[in-house]
């Protein structure tokens, strides 16, 4: 039988559900850093903010590399619903803090993808997530950084404005 | 034109010379391009057949699937719902594209 599905399309379709629900999890990240520069915009974390909105642009970036990946490959990306974006902190500490378990969310997601993908000898979708599986080490990373200068700083009198104006440091 | 797969009441060929596939749907035959058959499995996995057997959920057991840009539309029962499962399953297994046997959920 000639092969005009393999010839029409690039990738498992298995890989494709994946990446699909990959799609939705950056747009929801996304829309979650949105929540966060809004929430930092009214409690006058004004940098923070600026931090936050260069994240949900990020994660739209993200969002529409897999979209073009499916594109290429032939495969049928679906555009994203979005729901339940928490729009409630208890403190730019528990901003920061839910970025983090965001982000160690979205790498468990990616490393699942990747190792499906060798499962099912998809070497395309494999070698596409090298990107992601870098970028994951990179964001935890500037997280992580964040909390530790959060940490040091401490909360007490001016901590809180001391930790929002160093956060411009993580925004090159 | 020769059969990818058969279910109870579906077919799906594989038209060569065309470099498209056609769905038998019994009183319908409908020419599909591997990006409509990928939607037809997009959407005939994304139904809840569990909706069928709670009377508050899906009344009357039926779902209205509308293919190829809503040039096509077919009501199907419960039946014919899980027949389509099935064929969308086997259909990606024997074109190469799917490793899976069991029913994929989306
Ligand atoms: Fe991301
Ligand atoms: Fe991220």
């Amino acid at each position: 039988m000639k092969d005009i599905a393999r010839q029409s399309m690039g990738i498992k379709v298995e890989s494709m559900d994946l990446l699909n629900g990959q799609i939705k999890m950056e747009a929801h990240a996304s829309a979650t850093y949105l929540a966060m520069a809004s929430w930092c915009e009214q409690n006058g974390f004004f940098t923070s903010a600026k931090f936050f909105y260069k994240q949900a642009e990020e994660e739209r970036g993200h969002m529409m590399k897999i979209f073009e990946f499916l594109i290429d490959t032939g495969g049928n990306p679906l555009s994203p619903e979005v729901t339940g974006i928490n729009h409630d902190y208890s403190s730019i500490v528990d901003v920061f803090e839910s970025t983090l378990e965001h982000e160690v969310a979205v790498t468990k997601s990616i490393h699942n993808i990747v190792k499906k993908a060798r499962e099912l000898g998809d070497i395309a979708t494999e070698r596409f997530l090298d990107w992601f599986v870098l970028e994951q080490v990179e964001e935890e990373n500037t997280i992580r950084d964040i909390l530790d200068m959060i940490a040091v700083t401490g909360t007490e009198g001016v901590g809180l404005q001391m930790i929002d104006n160093q956060v411009a440091n993580w925004m090159e | 034109m020769n059969v990818v797969y058969q279910s109870t009441y579906y077919t799906l060929y594989q038209s060569v010379k065309e470099r498209c596939f056609y769905v038998d749907f019994g009183q319908k035959m409908v020419r599909m391009s591997l990006c409509q058959l990928l939607s037809l499995r997009y959407k005939v996995l994304s139904i809840s057949i569990e909706d069928h057997f709670d009377g508050d959920l899906n009344r009357h057991g039926f779902e209205v699937l509308m293919l190829c840009n809503k040039e096509h539309l077919f009501v199907l029962n419960t039946l014919e719902v899980l027949d389509l499962k099935q064929l969308v399953d086997h259909s990606f297994v024997a074109l190469g594209l799917s490793e899976e046997r069991e029913t994929a959920s989306i």
